[in-house]
């Protein structure tokens, strides 16, 4: 396996001075720490494996400056997997301190990592994180003993309300101040005792040692996480919160749109432009370029405004507030045996799902399967079939003139190619899809301000990242079309355009603009008057199946090789065209 | 599907135990995020529930619910406590 590419880690990070690691098994915070201590944020969610690779910041103790580092989550140090390599490198590196969160709900294997990072003899401060949970479970954990046990300092906390941090600050200037050698006498520390013991018998018996039995009530919360991983009422839980998702994106989507954007735009933002450049520019192409019907001014806060930013914005809103619950690893449990007929797991859902965000953070995210084999199942199913919002939000807006019914058919047809292009490459594609093996998160109401903090980073690096690109395809639609040069190509491409897909010859825009941005393969086609229903769907056909955008195509190349983004580009692209031709073709027979 | 009770003589995959049963795992396929997960030899565990048409067990460790895959829980054998 090329895990040498997955991790696109600076080698200049592990030379730094002054390194304290936050270290911990998988979804027990870490993330949340590092928010609260450095002030930077970070993307946490509720489920395993959101930190594929480190973060680093700055935190300030006392009057010294440190390097906080969020490592990726690793249940042992063993180095089985690139996460917990990444982290035994880090281990070596010559850190200062060593911060370890612990879950309190499940002690003994996280007191287990505890003991293997003692071994590197650094100074460490145990944070003794979701004691509120463990205690609804019934278990109470002395953190004194705990401490005595371990022989470091162990402050209880509640990361995701910020309790303890300031505690575990102290704690860990504490440390520091220490001479280093406090392992020296190693007769009178318990820490070290495991040299001579089995860490995981150790665990075991310091876990139950500090551990006491108590009377927890289950919240509602707690019961309902447990419910939902069953198929009754798991299932139907399930299929109303897909809806409810669904509704409040599509829904509120239109409201922002028809109730505020679009008068916005196109009372007031279009003609205050149209109005200012017809004054100063005389007319002519440049004129056109600006403010024509494809200029820059006017389709450029059209379609990124109205078009494309309400849509963005709810998916996000939705996404962040499923995987902050706690809700995404139950819906890969139920629906593991029909995604296990398609050679995935369970597990890839989340990562799938992601891609109806966005193509780009979907790939990176797919790191966290096991096998290279379904990192590319995963990574091709989510070019080929899954439109991202910003497509989503246009097609809405393109069928919106004639029915909802064509949006859930080209759901159902997006479903379609999904199964059948990971059934094939399932058979395929060499090696093998490890099953599914998923520690369920606690069931949560997301912690309001790591949640607004969690949104608003996604939406400004939506702004960053998508801004250039879709200005560049705004700037190309809008000299292609008012220039006149469309017309020129057009005539090359007009037996696909027009005799094969049965499409007016402006749709060739369409499928320019396609290479750049997703939704550029939808937006031309609402600037064209008397579409047919019919048309309306093969274009969207084209764009749902079309290749994916240019940022995909750089990150395939780059978590992959150029090669695998090539073969996913032109067999998306031979998809595309072949699907919605038949379409039309198939619809022209009948009709 | 078969489906046996769980005695103390004979052990059976987790697959098939019986719902919510403590057990003792007697043996397990070695994959490093199984022994990580606290899914060891000896370890008591409950087995939750199995879903249907080749869907994953669901084995509660503590306070924590692990969701395997059949083709892996198949293949941890379990015994009576």
């Amino acid at each position: 396996m090329a895990s040498c590419h997955e991790v696109n880690e600076d080698a200049e990070i592990y030379k730094k001075e002054n390194k304290i690691l936050l270290m911990g098994n998988p979804n027990v915070g870490k993330s949340v720490f590092f928010s609260d201590m450095t002030g930077i944020h970070v993307i946490s969610s509720n489920y395993a494996g959101t930190t594929v690779t480190y973060t680093e910041g700055t935190v300030k103790l006392g009057d010294q400056n440190y390097t906080l580092i969020d490592v990726p989550g690793t249940y042992s140090l063993e180095a089985t997997s690139e996460a917990e390599a990444v982290a035994v490198r880090f281990m070596n590196s010559n850190p200062v301190a060593v911060i370890c969160v612990l879950d309190a709900t499940n002690l003994e294997r996280n007191i287990k990592l505890g003991l293997e990072i003692q071994k590197f003899n650094i100074p460490i401060v145990y944070a003794l994180n979701l004691v509120d949970v463990a205690k609804r479970h019934g278990y109470e954990i002395n953190a004194g003993l705990l401490s005595k046990e371990l022989g470091a300092p162990v402050i209880p906390t509640v990361a995701v309300k910020g309790e303890g941090i300031k505690d575990l600050k102290e704690a860990l200037q504490k440390v520091l101040s220490q001479p280093k050698n406090i392992c020296g006498s190693c007769a009178s520390c318990p820490g070290c005792k495991e040299n001579e013991m089995d860490v995981w018998d150790r665990a075991k018996e310091i876990a139950a040692k500090v551990q006491k039995q108590v009377n927890g009530e289950l919240s509602f919360l707690d019961k309902l996480g447990s419910s939902m991983l069953k198929p009754w009422p798991g299932i139907p839980i399930a299929l109303l919160v897909i809806i409810l998702s669904i509704g409040v994106i599509v829904g509120f989507g239109k409201v922002l749109q028809d109730g505020i954007l679009l008068p916005l735009v196109d009372g007031i933002i279009v003609p205050f432009f149209r109005k200012l450049f017809s004054l100063v520019i005389p007319e002519g192409v440049l004129l056109n370029v600006l403010i024509g019907e494809y200029g820059i001014f006017v389709i450029g806060f059209e379609w990124i405004i109205t078009l494309i930013l309400p849509y963005v914005f709810l998916f996000y809103v939705v996404f962040s507030f499923l995987e902050d619950s706690g809700i995404l690893p139950r819906l890969s449990v139920l629906f593991d045996n029909i995604m296990r007929k398609f050679g995935v797991q369970g597990g890839s859902m989340i990562t799938i799902l992601m891609g109806y965000g966005c193509a780009v953070p979907a790939i990176i995210g797919s790191r966290t399967a096991t096998t290279k084999k379904e990192r590319l199942i995963i990574a091709s199913v989510i070019c080929f079939a899954v439109p991202c919002i910003s497509q989503t939000g246009a097609l809405i807006s393109l069928f919106a003139n004639f029915s909802p019914l064509l949006l859930v058919l080209m759901f159902l047809l997006s479903f379609a190619v999904m199964m059948t292009v990971s059934g094939i490459l399932g058979r395929v594609l060499k090696g093998k899809v490890d099953p599914l093996v998923i520690e369920i998160p606690n069931l949560l109401m997301p912690n309001a301000k790591a949640y607004g903090k969690k949104l608003m980073l996604r939406m400004k690096n939506f702004l960053v990242d998508a801004e250039v690109p879709m200005l560049f395809s705004i700037l190309v639609a809008a000299l292609l079309k008012e220039t006149g040069l469309l017309n020129y190509i057009a005539v090359y491409l007009e037996p696909i355009v027009s005799g094969w897909l049965g499409l007016p010859k402006e749709a060739v825009i369409a499928l320019i603009l396609g290479i750049i941005r997703r939704e550029m393969a939808v937006a031309p086609l609402l600037e064209i008057e008397g579409l047919t229903a019919l048309q309306a769907f093969v274009g969207g056909t084209v764009a749902l199946l079309y290749l994916p955008c240019l940022s995909v195509f750089g990150i395939l190349t780059k978590e992959f090789n150029s090669k695998v983004a090539l073969a996913i580009a032109c067999s998306t692209v031979i998809n595309a065209l072949l699907v919605a031709g038949l379409i039309n073709q198939i619809a022209h027979m009948i009709i | 599907m078969k489906k046996s009770k769980i005695s103390s003589e004979t052990t059976q995959s987790i697959y098939y135990a019986e719902d919510n049963t403590q057990c003792i795992i007697t043996d397990t396929p070695d994959y490093s995020i199984l022994k990580s997960l606290g899914i060891v030899k000896n370890a008591s565990v409950k087995k939750v529930f199995t879903h249907k048409l080749g869907g994953p067990v669901l084995v509660r460790v503590g306070s924590r619910e692990i969701a395997i895959g059949k083709d892996i829980a198949v293949r941890i054998m379990v015994g009576g406590k």
